[in-house]
């Protein structure tokens, strides 16, 4: 995947949490198509206009193959990488060179909020997709919703009364789940003109807040997975917020299976839009020119006429902000799906970004449900020296409140915090119930005590773990439950996958208990995928970055 | 007494004549042998006009970085005065504020408040001079437009569109009346003009001192009358919530993402003339062009571009800028007023809609008033 040891080291810096799923998830357009005119020779490369290097956002996959044939048809080299919002944002904070040309975020909100150190140029915006509800169309209809205004405080009493289970992603962690909770929020404070830090204090505004993240049936890091997984776990969940696109995109998959279709609600009183702005970032670097050059000519190719009709017809819109569209295809765009076509979409606009700031802060330590997660952390005699020392820094990440709350990921007072450490058997329980700094810095002192040594059994901690959480009552929708499982090795010992897929079967903890690998050192991909996808989870590769590994499966509950 | 000193006034203009006459010819016929200055008698053993150049460094607002990258900007002042501008994009008034190194040698804000608090703060100042001038203006949309001349707000003479009671507009705003009262149900809550952010940029800078007049009564605003206004000014840019932080930014998104964004911003009246000519290749851009209006508050504010000299090579700048071409380049190309009596006539630009003169002009607070509301703002 790397094309050098010098980009190697470059994103090493940084930390890529998108190795495991390699190749689909950085897609740098295939050398072999640039160097396949000439001999292959990697150095041809320095021939052509040079590399573009994008950082964007999970949704902006879709639309890799058009930024690829720009590449191809002017000579660069394209690799794109994905990352959460959020990483995003922390990426622009840090004063290290940025290493990326462009930013591609789902939203100008965090470019807004990383770019302290004013290294944005030339920011554009490319297309434009509205964040809203999709719910079963049959439920929807039995709600009455159907071609009717419906306020988010409707969508508030239909999750509360059972009408239907539904999914968003956080919104500390993740563009989509920060657009609905924005759009709540304005619409619980009264649609202000600008929402401000007082509305964020009124007692009503809290206690509507917290009843309907409370009710949310299912959380994810990334829009582009909750997709998948609303897919996946269709009989289970009715309703998601996501963007509009990948709704669409939703759709199409479910007719495709037969299914019935989701119906998109947009919230008349606290709609968001996501307006996915490319922009360079100034380095100072050398090439800068150059690259600011490239950048504004591949912006000029995405805003060409023709790309944004290709763009529009991935059911994404285009053109001013909000603004009614013609030429949307209506099997896209379909008005059978609730798809708004024909009318002005007026979007809440965002507040300053210290009120942002604050409202996401407020939405991590207090507003959203609580997490119950279960660290099951591999100590066996493998992890000895430099791998030990990376899961301490990782987990000084999590539990350190103040480093936490760099990454949107402090723990809430009704949070619960479990470690398991682990190597051939279960070493110790440690439990922090709330978000205490001084206990949660305990556990971490117990974490750095512990000495590695011994086999590998991962399957004992994680049948202890989903005891746990049915001990914990988690069934009872209280808590996001996750089990964040890290290995380095192998499982050779103990008990095994079939332990555990009888007893996640007929426990009564039931679809809801993820199990997230991350996989570190030489441990079993395939060991790890087996779990997570029995689980409904997901694995994060450690290997290169192991902190941002951690960071990115914690914010997935 | 009177007669010596008319007599010195004259050996002066000969002196400078001939120095002038000198290197023009030495630079015109003898590349690299003209030196005058220090810099250009070291480097006449080297080859080629290029030794010649005497490289400046400053900073400059972003408004201006169109101009002086201009290639026919550039080459005037390469061939013509043997200056090559090194410029990095600052705040006005970050960048009066910060330390200066020595090898700076000008620097270009915005505004007069700039000025004024550079030369409060005692630093070096070889000398400064305003250039150029641009009126802060509001942009806005057809259909926005056509209602506010409904309701008497604007009005338009001679092609050019008035905020004629720009008070009633600011007093509407504070009241929380809503797009919907003024017949447009289809934009967003209130009626808002979205400005870049004071505390960080000089387009919103000058229109917090602008509604700060408006609010005590058409008078340039004191501290006293701070005393009153300051909670309606707060609440007039607290209620736009997100600001961009740069004037370019946000004249650019308004254009790309049209009405249901940003139904009326802040700007200087050059981003549209030099936007003109820059999107003249582009078709779509050309079409939404016809759909933005220009409105010219009444009164305005002057956005000034004093440059403030550090060094005597920085003051060489100051009078290159006046050179008629260049200020004919920068009113045609880049929309800037000359500040030193340059001709500006309206018929050499692309965009309609330029009055010849802006009349209705309240001079802006003093900086020390500036500075109280900037801290209100915070």
């Amino acid at each position: 995947m790397l094309r050098n040891s010098k980009t190697a080291g470059i994103l090493g810096i940084f930390g890529l949490l998108i190795f495991l799923t390699g190749c689909r998830d950085s897609s740098p357009v295939a050398d072999s198509e640039i160097t396949g005119a000439t001999p292959a020779n990697p150095t041809v490369q320095i021939a052509t206009k040079g590399t573009l290097r994008i950082v964007s956002g999970s949704e902006s996959k879709t639309l890799a193959p058009i930024v690829e044939r720009w590449g191809r048809e002017n000579n660069v080299a394209v690799e794109m990488e994905y990352k959460g919002s959020v990483d995003i944002m922390l990426a622009l904070q840090n004063p290290e060179p940025f290493p990326y040309d462009a930013v591609w975020p789902a939203n100008s909100l965090w470019i807004a909020l990383g770019d302290n150190q004013k290294r944005i140029k030339d920011e554009q915006s490319i297309l434009w997709s509205p964040v809203a509800l999709g719910v079963k169309k049959s439920i929807a209809q039995k709600l009455g919703w159907v071609g009717k205004p419906v306020k988010v405080e409707d969508i508030l009493k239909a999750a509360e009364n059972g009408s239907f289970k539904f999914m968003m992603t956080s919104a500390t962690q993740s563009n989509s789940g920060a657009s609905a909770y924005l759009g709540f929020l304005y619409a619980f404070a009264g649609s202000p003109q600008a929402l401000s830090a007082a509305d964020l204090q009124k007692p009503e505004v809290e206690s509507k807040i917290k009843r309907i993240l409370g009710s949310v049936d299912r959380s994810a890091g990334s829009s582009g997975w909750l997709k998948d997984l609303f897919i996946q776990k269709y009989a289970i969940y009715d309703a998601m917020f996501n963007y509009e696109a990948v709704l669409i995109e939703t759709n199409q998959e479910l007719l495709k299976e037969g299914r019935e279709p989701l119906y998109l609600i947009y919230p008349s009183d606290g709609l968001a839009l996501a307006d996915s702005p490319l922009a360079f970032v100034d380095n100072g670097s050398s090439e800068r020119a150059t690259k600011r050059e490239l950048v504004q000519s591949l912006q000029k190719y995405l805003l060409s006429d023709a790309v944004q009709k290709e763009i529009l017809a991935q059911g994404r819109r285009i053109g001013p902000v909000g603004d009614k569209i013609t030429g949307m295809d209506m099997t896209v765009f379909n008005p059978d799906w609730g798809i708004k076509n024909d009318a002005f979409l007026n979007q809440i606009r965002y507040p300053k970004a210290d009120v942002i700031r604050q409202a996401l802060n407020l939405y991590q330590s207090a507003f959203r449900k609580p997490s119950l997660t279960i660290y099951c952390l591999d100590y066996s005699g493998s992890m000895k020296g430099e791998r030990i020392e990376s899961l301490k820094a990782a987990m000084k990440r999590i539990l350190d409140q103040t480093e936490a709350k760099k990454s949107f990921l402090q723990a809430s007072a009704r949070d619960v915090t479990i470690v398991i450490p682990f190597s051939n058997r279960i070493l110790d329980e440690w439990t922090v119930e709330g978000n205490d700094p001084t206990a949660l810095e305990e556990i971490y002192q117990k974490i750095d005590n512990l000495q590695p040594d011994g086999g590998t059994d991962i399957y004992s901690p994680t049948l202890r773990a989903l005891e746990i959480l049915n001990q914990k009552s988690a069934k009872s929708g209280e808590f996001f439950p996750a089990v964040i499982l890290l290995t380095d090795g192998e499982s050779n010992t103990g008990r095994t996958i079939d332990d555990l897929r009888s007893a996640y079967q007929s426990g009564d903890f039931g679809e809801n208990a993820p199990v997230f690998g991350i996989q570190f050192g030489e441990a079993s991909q395939s060991q790890l995928k087996a779990v997570s996808e029995l689980t409904s989870g997901r694995t994060f590769d450690g290997r290169k970055d192991l902190t941002t590994a951690f960071r990115d499966a914690k914010g997935y509950n | 007494m009177k007669r010596f000193g008319g007599l010195l006034i004259l050996l002066a203009v000969i002196a400078i004549a001939t120095i002038f006459y000198l290197r023009q010819r030495n630079v015109s016929n003898v590349p690299g042998q003209g030196a005058e200055s220090p810099a250009m008698v070291t480097a006449a053993t080297g080859s080629g006009a290029n030794d010649s150049i005497i490289h400046l460094k400053g900073l400059i607002g972003g408004e201006k970085t169109g101009l002086l990258k201009d290639p026919e900007v550039i080459k005037i002042l390469r061939e013509k005065y043997h200056l090559e501008v090194d410029s990095d994009k600052r705040g006005s008034l970050a960048m009066v504020q910060e330390d200066q190194p020595a090898d700076r040698d000008f620097l270009w804000p915005s505004s007069q408040v700039a000025l004024d608090i550079y030369r409060e703060s005692k630093k070096p100042m070889v000398r400064s001079e305003i250039l150029l001038n641009s009126p802060i203006v509001l942009y806005s949309w057809e259909s926005v437009t056509e209602a506010l001349l409904r309701k008497g707000i604007v009005q338009k003479k001679n092609n050019t569109y008035y905020v004629v009671d720009f008070a009633r507009l600011v007093q509407s705003i504070n009241k929380g009346v809503t797009w919907k009262d003024m017949g447009l149900p289809q934009l967003y809550g209130r009626v808002i003009v979205y400005s870049t952010d004071p505390t960080q940029s000089n387009s919103g800078n000058m229109f917090a001192g602008l509604i700060a007049n408006t609010l005590n009564n058409g008078n340039v605003a004191t501290e006293d009358s701070l005393q009153q206004s300051l909670p309606s000014l707060k609440k007039f840019f607290d209620d736009q919530g997100y600001m961009d932080s740069s004037s370019e930014t946000i004249f650019r998104q308004f254009l790309a993402k049209g009405i249901g964004d940003k139904p009326l911003i802040v700007g200087y009246e050059s981003q549209i003339i030099e936007y003109g000519i820059d999107s003249a290749s582009d078709p779509k851009m050309e079409s939404r062009k016809k759909e933005v209006r220009l409105l010219y508050p009444q009164p305005t504010v002057w956005s000034s571009h004093p440059l403030i000299a550090l060094t005597d090579n920085g003051a060489k700048l100051i009078d290159a800028l006046q050179d008629p071409q260049i200020q004919q380049l920068a009113w045609t190309k880049h929309g800037f007023r000359s500040a030193v009596g340059a001709d500006n006539n309206v018929k050499s630009l692309s965009v309609t809609g330029i009055p010849s003169v802006i009349e209705n002009v309240i001079p802006m607070p003093r900086s020390k008033v500036m500075e109280k509301i900037l801290e209100g703002l915070k």
